[in-house]
């Protein structure tokens, strides 16, 4: 039990110092922002708090001494200075060292914990002899005269998502002195549009209290991002008694009444009468969001998966068995089951966003390191993929980053020459593409050298020196194993280990990676990526008695043509559409003799951007694979993806017509 | 012997042609009726296919071709036997198909003779034990031997062109 719970503040530790790294570097950009402070000021307190509950007592002591300074920050006792936040930056990196180490059992984090907690103290010390007694002097006067004041709250559509409950905060508001609240309904939708987990009301309350405004505006510090608030004086001295008087027992109020209405309504030019305040407490106010390990979810899929393979076989049965009960449960499964498995698909995807704090950080890094002047720019972050994609993409992209800063973008006095802005620009899109995502990296810089490239090649002899290649091929040539440009090995970069990593880690996820360059305008790279990896669009087709899967995102056209053609034809060419396009006679290429057809069906496929032809016996139509893996024993065959179970409970051979094709290309060669 | 070893030392006995092997219970999980085998195309001809184990993809591999009996076509009594081997320190669940099982016998260990180490057609390492059962020997199979993925890695040598850059052609 301890454990379970330890795993979920581990991971919400981890999230925590993500969130606290973002609004670190949105005050690189800007130290005033204060909204970032806040939640720099918030993260830190959240982890104090549930560090030192799980006993985590080195994490909860530095993050207390942080909490302090960024306090005096946010409360404007403290200036937001460059040495802070590179201390906070340390601090962070320690801070998730201590995450596997909270008792200091490493002698270099002992140390390491010991110089940031000086560093931190330091600076606090500072604070406190350079601003004397500032923070609390806004506060005084206010001393104990009462004050009206008029808080408008309007929360925002998901606040409650969120797990705040809007009440308690009416509640808390209340709770600072004497005061009546008025709820309205102006984004109240029509019965059939309204969403039970959305937020419609927004409140008005009077408060009378003698505490100072900061104090109302400390019930909000955690939701101040997710409610339109106003916080305004209305009138000297305690105005409730008067405004009581004139409640209306009006519970329906469309619009706010708002703050000139009140004052109105207090000068007693109105007759309009005040709703009552709220009590009543509705009951869903309470967290609706659950923390899932990524086993359990993992689980969750394979047993929809499971479900998807044995709904298609109840359709299958119910075809053939014309019961129309049946036939009415089977198509009720169908529907529960797809919305079933979309379900499951969407939990499990990450926006790329939790990835690009991490690039921010190594941009930053990076270009103070081979000082450059870089700005990152990213765009289409909320696109959202599969997890286990989006882990086993982080070190591909990662390298891509540090390649763009470190050979693409030129040294500022460089760019400068060329009638370039000093600063280089580096940029992450990403958008979805039908079943696929593509994410985009790039930058302004150098572009490719494509006559290096072409040197290093020969020199190397992946290319015969005499070969004439398109440029287009030379860029392809940086994927080859043993190929590094860089002029000299950096620490970042150059040690030609790299590109063909980065495409066969790419390649293993199913995805496709591509580039294009030009001379100092810069290099993009592009990533096309499927959604998920265990479900896969494909064409069924049968040779003799073998049932294969082609993914459909390959197939370009199919075309029907007679069987003795196919054997007929003199060096595998064949024309379609006025092209000549080379084909594989599969039935051959695997051996299968059975059941030979008159007719036979040729798809083409874009293989190295060119069509081939496969041809099949028969198309059955479009499937959707559940892919499994064929298993240690075929682990040389890469032709072959995976397997699938068809409706039938028949297996079927989950095809990947790039590997298949390169494989069949060196076989007829020899 | 006492009577804990006796319950370790339980086999399962089936035929490959004339000949009888037995295999230890605690390696296999089942036995099945020879289902439709989806062949893999350009997998070594021991590599029978595989098959659907209610949802799973198990490799099914053929032990006439594997230990060099004559191809026959299957019969009534053929079966599938689903057996986990250990391999390189992974379980591996898969499927052989045997003429058919006869068997679970209690072997007392004093009845398992040695294998001579002539006057075998079979690779000495992969049988631990040899039982006289009246006028038969029956062969004790050390299966996670038999079936380990090195024994298997004939199937790589297939892929070996792999790595040939035809990118260019």
């Amino acid at each position: 039990m301890t454990d379970k719970l330890l795993d979920i503040f581990l991971a919400e530790a981890q999230d925590l110092i993500v969130e606290i790294e973002k609004a670190l570097l949105l005050l690189e950009q800007d130290e005033r922002d204060q909204h970032a402070i806040s939640a720099v000021f918030r993260a830190m307190h959240t982890l104090k708090g549930s560090s030192g509950m799980f006993g985590f007592e080195s994490v909860s002591a530095i993050t207390h001494h942080l909490e302090n300074i960024y306090q005096d920050i946010r409360d404007g006792a403290a200036e937001m200075t460059a040495p802070v936040l590179e201390v906070t930056f340390k601090t962070l990196d320690h801070l998730r060292a201590l995450m596997s180490d909270p008792h200091l059992a490493d002698s270099s984090n002992r140390e390491n914990h010991a110089t940031l907690l000086t560093a931190i103290l330091d600076h606090q010390q500072k604070k406190d002899s350079a601003q004397p007694l500032t923070k609390n002097s806004m506060s005084a006067p206010g001393g104990h005269d009462e004050h009206t004041y008029y808080v408008y709250l309007l929360p925002h559509d998901h606040v409650i998502k969120n797990g705040t409950n809007v009440l308690y905060l009416v509640d808390d508001l209340l709770a600072l002195g004497q005061g009546l609240s008025f709820p309205f309904f102006h984004k109240l939708p029509e019965l059939h549009a309204l969403a039970p987990d959305a937020s419609h009301m927004g409140f008005e309350v009077i408060l009378c209290t003698a505490k100072p405004e900061q104090d109302i505006q400390e019930v909000f510090l955690f939701v101040d991002t997710d409610c339109d608030i106003t916080i305004a004086r209305l009138a000297e001295g305690n105005k409730i008694a008067a405004l009581h008087k004139k409640q209306s027992n009006q519970t329906h109020r469309s619009s706010p009444i708002g703050i000139e209405g009140f004052r109105s309504l207090l000068a007693g030019n109105k007759r309009e009468r005040v709703a009552e305040k709220v009590k009543s407490v509705s009951g869903n106010g309470y967290a609706n969001s659950v923390r899932v390990s990524g086993e359990r979810l993992d689980d969750l899929m394979n047993l929809v998966s499971e479900l998807v393979t044995t709904q298609a076989r109840l359709s299958l049965f119910s075809n053939h068995n014309a019961s129309p009960e049946l036939a009415i449960i089977s198509e009720h499964i169908e529907k529960i089951t797809r919305r079933l498995r979309d379900n499951a698909f969407t939990m499990s995807l990450v926006p790329l966003e939790n990835l690009v704090v991490r690039f921010q950080r190594l941009v930053n890094d990076l270009s103070k390191e081979l000082n450059k002047e870089i700005v990152f720019k990213t765009e289409g972050t909320d696109t959202e993929i599969d997890k286990s994609i989006i882990e086993k993409l982080t070190d591909p992209l990662l390298h891509l980053l540090r390649n763009s800063i470190d050979h693409g973008i030129e040294t500022p006095a460089e760019r400068i020459a060329k009638g370039k802005p000093a600063k280089g620009t580096v940029h992450v899109r990403s958008h979805y593409s039908g079943a696929h995502v593509v994410i985009e990296i790039g930058d302004d810089g150098a572009g490719l050298d494509l006559e290096r490239i072409r040197e290093k090649a020969v020199a190397k002899g992946l290319i015969d020196g005499r070969t004439h290649l398109e440029d287009a091929e030379l860029v392809q040539l940086i994927f080859l194993p043993g190929l590094s440009t860089a002029e000299k090995i950096t620490g970042v970069s150059g040690r030609g280990v790299g590109m063909d990593v980065v495409k066969r880690n790419i390649s293993d996820i199913r995805g496709e990676i591509d580039v294009v360059t030009k001379k100092d305008k810069g290099t993009t790279f592009i990533i096309t990526l499927p959604l998920t990896l265990s479900i896969l669009d494909g064409l069924l087709v049968k040779i003799g008695d073998t049932d294969f899967i082609l993914p459909l995102t390959a197939v370009a056209k199919c075309y029907e043509v007679e069987t003795a053609q196919l054997e007929s034809t003199y060096n595998q060419w064949m024309n379609f559409d006025g092209k000549r396009i080379p084909f594989f006679h599969l039935r051959n290429d695997f051996g299968i003799t059975d059941h030979k057809p008159q007719h036979s069906q040729v798809i083409t496929v874009t293989h190295n951007g060119a069509p081939v032809g496969l041809a099949f016996d028969k198309i059955e139509g479009e499937y959707q694979a559940v892919l499994k893996p064929l298993g240690e024993f075929y682990r040389g065959q890469h032709e072959f993806s995976g397997a699938t179970i068809l409706g039938n409970g028949h297996v079927a051979l989950v095809l990947d017509p790039h590997k298949l094709i390169t494989k069949l290309n060196t076989l007829h060669k020899n | 012997m006492s009577v804990q070893t006796e319950t370790l030392n339980s086999f399962l006995s089936f035929r490959l042609g004339e000949e009888l092997f037995a295999a230890n219970v605690s390696k296999v999980l089942e036995i099945l009726e020879i289902p439709k085998i989806t062949k893999v195309p350009r997998s070594p001809s021991f590599m029978r296919g595989v098959i659907n184990l209610r949802g799973n993809v198990l490799p099914v591999i053929d032990t006439r071709v594997k230990f060099g009996f004559p191809i026959v076509p299957d019969t009534v009594n053929s079966c599938i036997l689903v057996l986990n081997v250990l391999s390189e320190d992974k379980n591996i669940i898969l499927g052989a198909v045997v003429d058919a099982v006869q068997e679970v016998m209690e072997i007392d260990n004093e009845a398992i003779q040695a294998v001579p180490s002539m006057g075998t057609k079979y690779k000495t390492e992969f049988i631990s034990g040899m039982l006289k059962m009246g006028e038969d020997f029956i062969m004790l199979l050390n299966l996670d031997l038999v079936f380990t993925s090195e024994e298997m890695s004939i199937l790589e040598d297939v892929s070996k062109p792999e790595n040939e850059k035809s990118e260019n052609k």
